[in-house]
């Protein structure tokens, strides 16, 4: 064995997550699990109706209630000069106050009205039930297309917050020269995160420093924004992110709650405050995303080039600006990104973001994506039927190739991949399209339950730098994250990475990088994370971007270390640095296979042996390295599947399912094959599954897991994963894999059915009772 | 989502649990399994002064069969019912609820009092048209399954009673067939179908608030042998007869069209000519 | 009102009151939070634990109920010596676990499914496994693991 072999990269193998051992056994670190001495517990009060005055709150009863210690409401001095406002210079955005609980109006069932603190969650909840809230209803809006009978917002008398239009070139035009028109109107699903661990909170002030324990995608953010929310110094605040039980963007978002949490702490210094959400509060009042309606019109040349398309979308922003995103977080990237992996010239898109009675819209892995995909595909499939060629065909003939990238967008989003055909000519031989076509064709002529096939090409754009953040133009623009390695005394690393981790296994991805970035074995590093007092800055986890930015910031806090540790070595044994090569934690020369010093040697010189230490040098080994890839790494991505419908009952089963994606390089194989599994099961769960209801009366149908449903082991299928990998222009060579395989399910399902009955299928998700009434007609 | 205060009894036989629901004066409620109170109670839907715990009365947990009847304890797990052979059609309806960790607690007795209309054993307990006794302050009585199901989640049984066994006649043959979202969901609908001596017994839930007895006129006789041509009268008469709701799952068409379905399949089921269905967990 | 938990084979005497979930005192009483609790009405699967040896939901029994049962938790799955169970080695190498929240339940439940059946094939897996949810690995790591562990553990026995 060769010294080169014994120290192969950590990268590219799938090493034990770093994150597993305490996981599995019961040791996780949760805010849920967090006890601190004199600790008392909160329970929100909720509003039951969705739209309406408050004309009166009691307390005082609840008071009255065992172990009950206080009561906040709105009014609350505590409270009541504080108001989320989510800002952004767009114009014709209405800007909205979100009070951390509800002021002189509710918007939605499901708001926070009152807060109670007790000894534990069991007396909170007996305190909140006993708040009395006196209501004067107002009429509800529910759905983000229909005129309101009574605005949401004052500011916004048609509840719209934000209006934008994307124009390219001249779509009318090139639709009335387009030998095939086709249109669309689509409507889908609205559905929300649901991580097994919901929000958590824990908050406490003493000595004017305010510590916030948060199951957050965001700590950075959070800090920053409760900085100036509560006017306290940021260095005054510790937000901690420990083990997180999920996110996919619901984590995201600084909640009324969360700063209602810390204001309600700042009421009561001394005494940590602990938050936990329910499922039913989950349900009820963290964000929903996806509740959308596309009209479409989509015009084709003979040869099935793609020559326009003209879209309206409306995206229910729910009842408050979500912060600190804005309400343009769906709208702007369904807008920005529906014309997907598609060259295209010609392009209008007006999105709106509506405010509604509803909870409150936010990010959700795929943001927008599943629906605009699910819409562009459904363009595809009806064109291919009007033009009588084949759907995939159709694809192909419009993808953008590796020669036209760098490719500008219709909304002048700059594509890098150009891997769509290569990802769905793997996609279609894995899958053999060929004989599930003889298997479908065999069904129609011998009889059989019918069977169809979906088609879903989708691009992600991954790793948002500064320039393809530009959008939302928020008060902040998001695009690096910061990363410091530190070799310890005795030579091993700890690294402070500005990630956070829901299970994505940052913490093993960083340490791999590292690793490999400074030449020692991945047993060898530590990753500190998710607490904005170690680790110097990361926007957070987001838009897939934390092994593409994190990665690009630990990669050049590793190297930059590397060259610290060598340079120090040279100086050392009077060597030239040039020749000298540091791995598996020995520094080497070239030519020689014995190394001529270790890197615990060189630590401990420069930390404990000063008398050592050359001319010039400082004490210390470590670095801190920002990154920011300015514009992002596209990734691509291909699915495709079989289903078979029982006509009799409508049910769908999935035979095979597909999946190739443009990963970029892959530093961890099984951890990027979890999150693409996971996030086509998620993809899954919306397409057929997940459907959040509300009645006219603006009251949730679906509160609970009997009705909301999520897909199990029984419903997901077997998943065949593929790859290819073209490596993006970043330090890393890494694509972001968070979302993409959630982009496809609700196109290659409605595809699939609609392939299969014949009909066209424009709502989702598609139920067995909804396919059962496409068989009837 | 915390259940409300309440005071707690472990009874210790059946006369001391009535004993002590009577001294609740209308607000005791039975603690069996739990799988269906517990959630009422953590969304505050119900609130109790005191929960009756019967789960160690002993002798509720026995099973025999005896002049072709399952005599079943109320406290007869959904675990132990799917296990056992001597009445195969509830044991192929236990293994339909929920999952192994909610069969391993509720039980039968609990399931017939909450009288949830999409539920499994209601349904067998209609089509087999059996019964259940109940234990009060003036002594047991019987309740027979026409009599039990009043209205969604309201059955016979009075506030100061309980369950304590329940008679299941065992079928010459017989059927079951559901249709639920996902694997352990309540039914959308559910199907058990018995076939004793010339008759054949359909009850289908899903369907109304209290599992539905098929009324299919002179189609509920048959011989030894089920013709296809007379499965698919029936079948069509079952449909006929509900008149489902609409809700979230399905509109009221989709419901009767499942209850064709169901009952296609739970008579071919019975008939001897299974069709392929979906395996239960 | 005090009861006694005995878990992975350790008592414990506590005071709860009546309405206090078997999960809450595992969680607050006890601390072994390694039980976790993701819908509190029996939905999701995450507190599943084994009461007397079969599995359960914590959050759908009172602990008054567990008074003198043997309640097994994940906390219990590994040996003393920290040795990971077959499963937990399983679930580490076949990328079972992403987040972790429902881990615990779906480790119980597997245990449960081995100790019954040391065979299951992976439709019996899928269907045993469904009444646990997890949101972030597509269970295509879950149904991995136990098949794996399952193998392992026959090919350990004949061996």
């Amino acid at each position: 064995m060769t010294p080169d072999d014994q120290h192969a990269p950590a990268s590219g193998t799938s090493v034990r997550r770093k994150e597993d051992v305490r996981l599995l056994t019961g040791r996780g670190r949760f805010v849920s699990d967090l006890a601190l001495p004199r600790m008392r517990h909160v329970a929100f009060v909720r509003s039951p109706v969705a739209h309406g005055r408050i004309t009166g709150v009691d307390v005082a009863e609840a008071l009255e209630v065992d172990g009950v210690s206080a009561v906040f409401t709105g009014e609350h001095p505590a409270i009541a000069p504080v108001a989320l406002r989510a800002q952004s210079a767009l114009p014709g955005y209405v800007e909205t106050d979100q009070p951390p609980l509800a002021r002189g109006k509710v918007r939605f069932a499901g708001e926070a009205v009152a807060a109670v603190v007790a000894a534990d969650r069991y007396l909170a909840e007996d305190g909140a039930e006993a708040v009395v809230v006196d209501y004067d209803p107002l009429p509800p809006t529910v759905c983000a297309w229909v005129e309101p009978e009574h605005p949401v917002h004052d500011e916004a008398p048609d509840n719209v917050l934000l209006s934008r239009t994307f124009r390219a070139g001249d779509a009318d035009a090139a639709l009335a020269e387009a030998h095939v028109v086709v249109d669309r109107e689509l409507t889908t699903n609205r559905h929300g995160g649901n991580p097994i661990e919901c929000r958590a909170g824990v908050a406490r002030y003493e000595d004017r420093r305010l510590t916030f324990w948060s199951g957050t995608q965001v700590p950075y953010i959070v800090r920053t924004q409760l900085a100036e929310l509560l006017d306290l110094p940021e260095g005054n605040i510790r937000v901690i992110a420990p083990d997180v039980g999920g996110g996919f963007g619901v984590k995201a978002v600084l909640y009324p709650e969360d700063v209602a949490l810390c204001l309600m702490a700042m009421a009561m210094p001394g005494v940590p405050l602990k938050w936990v959400e329910d499922r039913v509060e989950h349900l009820l009042a963290a964000t929903h995303a996806r509740d959308h309606r596309y009209v479409l019109r989509a015009g084709f040349a003979a040869d099935g080039e793609l020559l326009a398309v003209s879209a309206d979308a409306w995206c229910n922003a729910g009842a408050y600006s979500v912060y600190p995103w804005t309400a343009g977080i769906e709208p702007l990237m369904a807008g920005g990104l529906l014309t997907g992996p598609y060259k295209l010239a010609h392009y209008t898109c007006t999105v709106r973001g509506v405010a509604t009675n509803t909870s409150p819209s936010g990010p959700y892995r795929g943001v927008a994506r599943p629906s605009t995909v699910f819409a562009m595909e459904a363009l595809m499939d009806s064109g291919a039927r009007a033009l009588g060629m084949d759907p995939i065909a159709l694809r192909r003939r419009n993808l953008i190739l590796p020669a036209d990238v760098p490719y500008r967008m219709p909304s002048r989003l700059v594509d890098d991949s150009g891997a769509y055909e290569a990802c769905l000519d793997k996609a279609v031989a894995t899958f053999d399209l060929d004989r599930w076509r003889a298997e479908q064709t065999r069904r129609r002529v011998e009889g059989g339950r019918p069977l169809g096939i979906g088609v879903g090409v989708y691009n992600e754009l991954t790793g948002l730098g500064r320039a393809a953040s530009a959008g939302p133009r928020m008060a902040f623009r998001t695009g690096h994250d910061a990363c410091t390695v530190r070799i310890n005394p005795d030579g091993a690393v700890t690294v402070f990475s500005g990630v956070t981790s829901q299970g994505q296994g940052l913490e093993t991805t960083m340490a791999q990088v590292v690793a490999d970035a400074l030449g020692v074995d991945y047993d060898d590093v530590e990753v500190r994370y998710g607490d904005t007092d170690s680790s110097l800055w990361g926007f957070g986890a987001f838009s897939s971007r934390q092994a593409v930015i994190s990665g690009g910031a630990a990669h050049l806090a590793g190297e930059h270390v590397r060259g610290q540790v060598l340079a120090l070595a040279a100086a050392l044994k009077e060597a030239p640095v040039e020749e000298l090569d540091l791995r598996g934690g020995q520094i080497h020369m070239a030519g020689q296979e014995k190394p001529i010093i270790s890197l615990a040697e060189v630590a401990r010189v420069a930390y404990l042996q000063s008398d050592r230490l050359p001319e010039g040098f400082e004490p210390g080994l470590e670095g801190t390295r920002f990154y920011d890839p300015i514009r992002g790494a596209f990734a691509a991505g291909a699915q495709i599947a079989a289903l078979e419908i029982d006509p009799a009952t409508g049910e769908i089963g999935i035979l095979d399912w597909v999946c190739v994606e443009d990963a970029g390089r892959i530093v961890h194989p099984v951890i990027v094959d979890g999150q693409i599994a996971g996030s086509i099961a998620q993809g899954i769960g919306g397409a057929m599954y997940e459907h959040l209801v509300y009645d006219d009366a603006g009251n949730l149908s679906t509160g609970t897991l009997l009705d909301y449903l999520m897909p199990t082991a029984g419903e997901i299928p077997e998943l065949r994963i593929g790859h290819v990998s073209t490596p993006a222009a970043n330090p890393t060579g890494v694509r972001g894999v968070g979302e993409g395989g959630t982009l496809a399910p609700n196109a290659v399902v409605a595809g699939a059915v609609a392939d299969a009955l014949g009909v066209e299928v424009d709502d989702l998700p598609v139920t067995p009772a909804r396919v059962w009434e496409l068989v009837q007609r | 989502m915390k259940c409300p205060p309440f005071s707690y009894h472990r009874a210790t036989d059946v006369a001391d649990a009535v004993a002590a629901l009577q001294a609740a004066d209308d607000e005791g409620k039975i603690l069996a399994g739990g799988q269906s109170l517990v959630p009422v109670l953590a969304l505050r839907l119900a609130r109790p002064s005191v929960l009756v715990d019967v789960n160690r009365v002993p002798g509720l947990d026995s099973l025999e069969r005896r002049d072709g009847v399952l005599q079943a304890g109320a406290l007869v797990r959904h675990l132990a019912l799917a296990g056992q052979a001597l009445h195969p059609l509830a044991a192929e309806a236990a293994r339909w609820i929920g999952h192994t960790a909610i069969r391993s607690r509720g039980t039968l007795g609990g399931s017939l009092a909450h009288a949830d209309p999409s539920a499994e054993l209601p349904a067998v307990l209609r089509a087999c048209d059996g019964a259940v006794h109940v234990a009060g302050p003036a002594g047991s009585r019987r309740v027979g399954a026409d009599d039990l199901f009043v209205g969604a989640l309201q059955s016979a049984v009075g506030e100061n009673e309980m369950i304590t066994g329940v008679e299941l006649p065992v079928p010459d043959a017989w059927g079951f067939a559901e249709f639920a979202r996902r694997h352990g969901d309540f039914a959308v609908v559910a199907v058990a179908a018995a076939r004793f001596g010339d008759r054949v017994r359909v009850a289908v839930g899903g369907v109304a608030g209290v599992p539905h007895l098929v009324d299919a006129g002179d189609l509920d006789h048959v011989g030894d042998e089920i013709s296809d041509d007379h499965v698919a009268l029936l079948a069509a008469a079952a449909a006929d007869d509900v008149d489902p709701a609409s809700d979230l799952h399905g509109c009221a068409g989709y419901r009767r069209a499942l209850t064709e379905q169901m009952t296609l399949r739970a008579l071919a089921d019975l008939a001897g000519r299974p069709q392929p269905v979906r395996e239960p967990a | 009102m005090k009861i006694t938990l005995t878990v992975n084979g350790e008592r414990h005497r506590v005071d709860v009151e009546p309405r206090r979930t078997l999960s809450d005192a595992l969680r607050e009483d006890l601390g072994l939070t390694g039980t976790h609790v993701g819908c509190e009405h029996g939905v999701c699967g995450a507190c599943t634990v084994l009461v007397d040896g079969l599995p359960a939901r914590a959050c759908l029994m009172f602990a008054v109920q567990a008074d003198d049962a043997e309640v097994a938790t994940v906390e219990g799955l590994a040996a003393d010596d920290g040795t990971l169970h077959p499963l937990q080695e399983a679930f580490s190498r076949c990328h079972g676990l992403q987040c972790g929240a429902c881990t615990p339940g779906m480790l119980m439940t597997a245990a449960h499914l081995l100790e019954t059946d040391p065979d299951p094939g992976r439709e019996r897996i899928r269907a045993e496994m469904a009444g646990n949810i997890c949101r972030c690995t597509g269970y295509v790591g879950i149904v991995d693991a136990v098949e794996d562990a399952a193998r392992r553990s026959r090919s350990e026995a004949t061996s």
